[in-house]
């Protein structure tokens, strides 16, 4: 290959183009990283790193900003999405790899891709005009009268049931990452060897133990993986959430107010900002979004390099 | 109960909540098609495609502007997100294969893909909305072309691996530099699965509206140019959907209809491209 680039100028030029062009990815990252830095010294400046992470103030009018809030709804939502979604996204991968007649697995495995494919946008809109009318109308004051009265718990299904508030996103958001979810645990499952679990079927295992027992714990990594990346995408969901949480900055134990998130603040609030310090303490938001992030998908890909690896062998 | 009796009721009972479990999926996807598809026919009209919108609170007018700009916005991220794209995979594929960088670059452009997207939407504000003093649909565009290049740089570093190293010998073999392999020899032999990349990334950028509401920012006139605000169907619907008019939702669901054909049109011809190139995969 060297001796191949001394000869050729036009190939040493062909080299330089497309290193520079892969070259950007990185460029993009560090790129974000220092502008939304330098966009946000101000409020890192009059607020302090710590102090804005954990202060509960959201106030515009007198100019004082917190992270706390926001990280709370991104928090409570994410979690409550993927409670909702793994387990889910776990059956959907039993049922395409083990138990479905091969005439079923190519339909699901497409529709869960397209699952996938559709923009968080339209989900947002089906959330805010379909599903927050049947959550107020029916779920939401059925789990009021059900596990609401549960001394406790209770606690989390306060209030009037609107449908604008943290359950309602938290469902759509677990729809968004279901297929995510279930299509790295399927292609996990896959790598379990055959003979393994052909093994545990001859010593008369049931078709749940060699799940259980054998597919489970072969692919445990890559499914985890799988998980940590979910959560990754559900922390920086913006329009399937912006529709139905209400933006509103408050920290409550109920799940059925309306609250907000890093996102949904960013997506309302960045083209009303009408100072300095706001805008600066917006850009501060999406630091902390972009650091979070990046810092679990990055995990998340270790992760499932590492089952690839431990598998490919 | 026999043991035997105990775990076949064990394994029925996980099986039948697996089924359930895929099941739930389907309905999902059945539900919210089905509702998109039911509410978009309904407010499918000739005007929306002729007619620029009404003002506010009147009924009637259309969303023209919106897909004019729409499509205007995600050709101009594709010719900027395309080569980059390509290129950048082009050289973890080939020049760097098997080389630290290309891995360490290719496992960013994993990360890049995840990064959540509004992040880049609040960048591209400070770097190209700021200093020229007003939202304009470059801005836009570069937004999304952002979004794009890791998408298309990692199907092309794949399909571009998936090429026979003795392809490339073969044409060594006859004095050929490289850039000439891998113009002639290689692109040709991976163009479908790039192209499959391609689409997937049009079809993952258009459905993009985070990035977009602070970068080129609506318009509710007609507009091609790309260094004002610029209408885009996605900004639309938020608005319109968060709007007050039944008119305006009737509206948002229409254009909603028609970015989910359009995408799922797309995915589909990608998969078909794959299965068609590569067999079963």
């Amino acid at each position: 290959m060297a001796v191949l680039l001394k000869k050729n100028p036009i190939d040493i030029l062909f080299l330089g183009i497309t290193a520079i062009a892969s070259l950007s990815v990185v460029l993009f990252i560090a790129g974000i990283l220092y502008i939304l830095f330098t966009e946000s010294s101000e409020s890192i400046g009059k607020f302090g790193i710590l102090q804005f992470l954990f202060s509960l103030e959201w106030d515009p009018v007198q100019e004082l900003f917190g992270a706390a809030t926001s990280l709370f709804g991104t928090v409570v939502t994410t979690v409550i999405s993927l409670m909702l979604a793994i387990p889910i996204a776990i059956g959907i991968a039993i049922f395409v790899t083990e138990i479905s007649p091969n005439i079923l697995k190519g339909p699901i495995g497409i529709a869960i891709e397209l699952l996938a494919a559709i923009p968080s946008i339209i989900y947002g809109m089906w959330g805010l005009f379909t599903l927050a009318p049947i959550m107020s109308n029916y779920i939401e004051p059925a789990l009021q009268k059900s596990i609401g009265k549960v001394p406790l718990v209770g606690m989390l299904f306060k209030g009037t049931p609107m449908g604008i508030d943290l359950l309602t996103a938290s469902i759509i958001l677990s729809i968004m990452i279901i297929p995510f979810t279930a299509s790295i645990a399927r292609d996990s499952f896959n790598l379990t060897p055959a003979v393994v679990k052909e093994s545990a079927y001859a010593l008369g295992a049931t078709q749940w133990e060699v799940v259980k027992n054998i597919v489970l714990p072969y692919s445990k990594l890559g499914v985890f993986g799988g998980a940590v990346l979910s959560l990754g995408r559900a922390l920086g969901e913006t329009m399937a959430v912006a529709f139905v949480l209400g933006n509103n900055h408050q920290i409550t134990s109920s799940l059925l107010d309306a609250a907000a998130t890093i996102t949904v603040t960013l997506a309302n609030e960045f083209t009303e900002a009408d100072t300095d310090i706001y805008l600066s303490s917006l850009f501060n938001l999406a630091l902390i979004l972009f650091v979070f992030s990046f810092i679990i998908l990055a995990t998340a890909k270790i992760f499932l390099l590492k089952a690839e690896k431990r598998y490919s062998r | 109960m026999t043991v035997e009796k105990r775990r076949q009721i064990e394994s029925a009972v996980a099986l039948s909540l697996s089924t359930f479990a895929a099941f739930l999926g389907l309905f999902w996807l059945i539900f919210i098609l089905g509702d998109v598809l039911v509410h978009g026919v309904s407010a499918m009209k000739l005007s929306l495609f002729t007619e620029d919108p009404a003002p506010p609170g009147i009924a009637g007018g259309g969303l023209k502007n919106a897909f004019i700009g729409h499509v205007l916005i995600t050709l101009c991220a594709t010719m900027i997100g395309v080569p980059f794209g390509v290129l950048g995979g082009t050289f973890l594929a080939e020049y760097a294969r098997g080389r630290r960088i290309a891995r360490i670059i290719s496992i960013l452009s994993d990360i890049m893909v995840s990064v959540p997207s509004i992040v880049i939407g609040t960048f591209i504000y400070a770097v190209l909305v700021k200093p020229v003093g007003h939202f304009n649909g470059w801005a836009g565009a570069v937004a999304l072309a952002i979004i794009m290049i890791p998408v298309v740089l990692r199907t092309t570093e794949d399909m571009l691996t998936l090429v026979p190293w003795t392809l490339r010998e073969a044409a060594f073999a006859l004095g050929a530099p490289y850039y000439k392999v891998i113009i002639q020899v290689v692109y040709r032999g991976a163009s479908a699965g790039i192209l499959t990349g391609i689409l997937l990334s049009i079809a993952r950028v258009s459905g993009e509206t985070a990035p977009l509401l602070f970068t080129s920012f609506n318009n509710s006139f007609f507009s091609v140019n790309m260094n004002e605000p610029i209408a885009s169907l996605t900004v639309t619907i938020f608005q319109y959907a968060m709007g007050p008019y039944d008119d305006w939702h009737a509206q948002a669901w229409a254009a909603s209809l028609i970015i989910m054909i359009f995408i799922l049109i797309l995915t589909i011809i990608g998969r078909l491209i794959i299965k068609w190139r590569y067999g079963k995969r």
